[in-house]
């Protein structure tokens, strides 16, 4: 018995020792994202073999370009400290060598081999983008998840998904006038509102068997706000006013939250599940308040403008993106949860609608500064706005899915 | 004998952590495209990559309605009704006192410079007040029902103040 303890630890001491000598330089975080004062990274992308390592070398640049964290140079001209060499091969199926090499320091950060079939090669590069990210700053990328929004006609609203870039939309509901819509925290499942047989009713959706069912019906408004856990947050007019309710995921146990005489909706739970957020006009003009998921410790939000709805937490529950009224137009901002650090993200047009990436970095959202609402994406500081959703298609209510497993 | 069956087991077991602990080479598989496409083909069913496009705007169509009655219009952010709104609402009880066998669905509307969904709760408390006046001069509440479409289903579509009144209304569908 001893002696084998002994062994034990030894192999263990010789696993540490051996996995130290590999991975080394792998464990270092080359740039701390979260420090206000970093530098972006010079980046050079190099590729070789069949014509798809151009088009997944384009996908990759994309990826790391949005960041802002990156920038990608020629790798010709000398000045890039990362460099990236995608090699591809295709048969009957495409496989990607993918090296990763830290110039300054001339070691190697990573080293793989992905294989997939073409027409995946989107995924695939975006994979090789995670795995870069993650490499080099020690954190999540965002860029296998993806976005629900509503595509709108004058006589449909549908509710779809595509890829956080706007590649591959792929319709999920067309039955009845689909609007708000929210993410089940492990992403395999959308509850969403539509309008049916003159009623507003919630659904859930399972993304992989596309199985739907309904969640809650009753007369008048109901309207999903947000998931945690198996608990649903909502808002519904069941008893004549629209009101904020919380449930079990399948409809039961269902819970009154606020009471009021005007109107409270677009409810959604801080990222711990511990308070929600949501718009009430209980002092005359649509507010943004907070309290905890139980009803209790209310406190309003927003003081500034008389229109102030569409509250989104960002996920580390420290800050509120929501929708305010300026001279007569609809802007995003961003305030401290504690009401503190008002900032307008937006300033042409109506931008309306947003919701934050699960690293909380970026912000999805609708604007018709160009005419038809479209997609948009810009950091937390507003920068970066870029379409991701073609001019000539009405697009609108993103919300962003959480990573997926 | 011992000694040489445990010293190829610890080699062995180097050699398993070692491949835990490296990256090289570590070969990242996703599906192939039978795999892949047996698990897109559950949704290919209701999803295509396809959007439904307008040249322009349109007038989204209406439901019908036995009788066309005037709308209810509201003040911008506003639900309560109005005396020229009382006025319709007046004009419109006599004929339903009349025709107890109808049904009337009350749709709440919106302008378009709110919000999605707090116009779709405006919309709500729209109806219901237009609905709320009904009952109060005697109208059973079994024969009203609400809905609200928000800013979904303009009846005009300019930018123009006169447009967004008429945007900001109860509208009545009546059916037996």
């Amino acid at each position: 018995m001893k002696k084998q303890l002994s062994v034990k630890k030894i192999l263990t001491l010789l696993f540490i020792i051996y996995c130290s000598l590999l991975t080394d330089s792998y464990a270092k975080v080359y740039i701390d994202i979260t420090s206000p004062a970093f530098r972006k990274l010079p980046v050079s992308i190099s590729y070789r073999g069949h014509e798809t390592a151009k088009e997944a070398a384009t996908i990759i640049k994309d990826d790391l370009d949005f960041t802002g964290i990156f920038y990608t140079i020629d790798p010709d001209v000398p000045g890039a400290e990362i460099n990236i060499k995608i090699d591809v091969e295709v048969a009957e199926k495409i496989k990607a060598d993918v090296y990763v090499f830290d110039l300054v320091e001339n070691t190697a950060i990573l080293s793989k081999r992905y294989t997939s079939s073409e027409e995946f090669l989107r995924t695939l590069a975006h994979t090789i983008s995670n795995d870069i990210y993650y490499e080099i700053t020690g954190e999540n990328g965002i860029f296998k998840t993806k976005l629900s929004h509503i595509v709108s006609t004058s006589d449909k609203k549908w509710l779809y998904i595509m890829d956080w870039d706007g590649f591959n939309p792929k319709r999920v509901v067309t039955n009845g006038l689909t609007l708000n819509h929210a993410w089940s925290q492990d992403g395999m499942n959308i509850f969403f509102a539509s309008a049916r047989n003159k009623r507003w009713g919630i659904y859930m959706r399972e993304l992989n068997s596309f199985r739907e069912q309904p969640v809650f019906l009753s007369q008048g408004l109901n309207l999903v706000g947000g998931v945690n856990k198996n608990r649903i947050v909502f808002s519904s007019s069941k008893d004549g006013n629209p009101d904020i309710y919380i449930m079990n995921a399948d409809g039961t146990d269902v819970r009154l939250l606020t009471k009021s005489s005007g109107i409270e909706v677009s409810p959604s739970f801080s990222p711990d599940g511990s308070r929600v957020v949501f718009v009430s006009d209980r002092s005359g003009t649509p507010q943004i308040y907070t309290m905890n998921s139980d009803g209790t410790n209310l406190r309003r939000l927003t003081f500034e403008g008389s229109y102030n709805t569409s509250p989104a937490w960002s996920p580390d529950g420290n800050r509120v993106a929501f929708v305010g009224r300026k001279n007569g137009k609809n802007q995003v901002f961003m305030i401290k949860s504690d009401g503190g650090d008002l900032t307008q993200l937006t300033f042409t047009g109506n931008n309306e609608n947003p919701s934050l990436s699960p690293d909380g970095r970026y912000i999805a959202f609708d604007s018709d500064r160009t005419g038809r609402k479209g997609i948009y994406l810009m950091n937390i500081r507003g920068e970066g706005q870029r379409r991701i959703t073609p001019g000539n298609v009405k697009t609108m209510n993103p919300k962003w899915s959480p990573y997926f497993k | 004998m011992k000694k040489s069956i445990f010293f190829i087991l610890m080699t062995f077991i180097l050699i398993v952590f070692a491949a835990g602990c490296t990256k090289q080479q570590v070969k990242t598989d996703l599906g192939t495209a039978e795999q892949q496409k047996a698990a897109q083909k559950k949704s290919d069913v209701m999803s295509e990559s396809i959007y439904p496009v307008e040249a322009a705007d349109r007038i989204p169509p209406s439901e019908k309605s036995l009788i066309d009655f005037k709308d209810v219009l509201f003040d911008y952010d506003k639900y309560d009704i109005r005396t020229d709104g009382r006025a319709v609402l007046d004009s419109i009880t006599p004929w339903l006192n009349k025709n107890k066998e109808t049904k009337v669905l009350i749709e709440g509307h919106c302008d378009e410079r709110g919000t999605n969904e707090y116009n779709l709760a405006l919309g709500e408390k729209r109806a219901a007040a237009a609905k709320a006046y009904l009952i109060s001069q005697g109208i059973s509440s079994a024969r009203l029902s609400t809905i609200s479409y928000g800013e979904e289903k303009p009846v005009c579509l300019g930018h123009d103040e006169n447009c967004l009144q008429l945007n900001r209304r109860a509208h009545f569908v009546v059916t037996k």
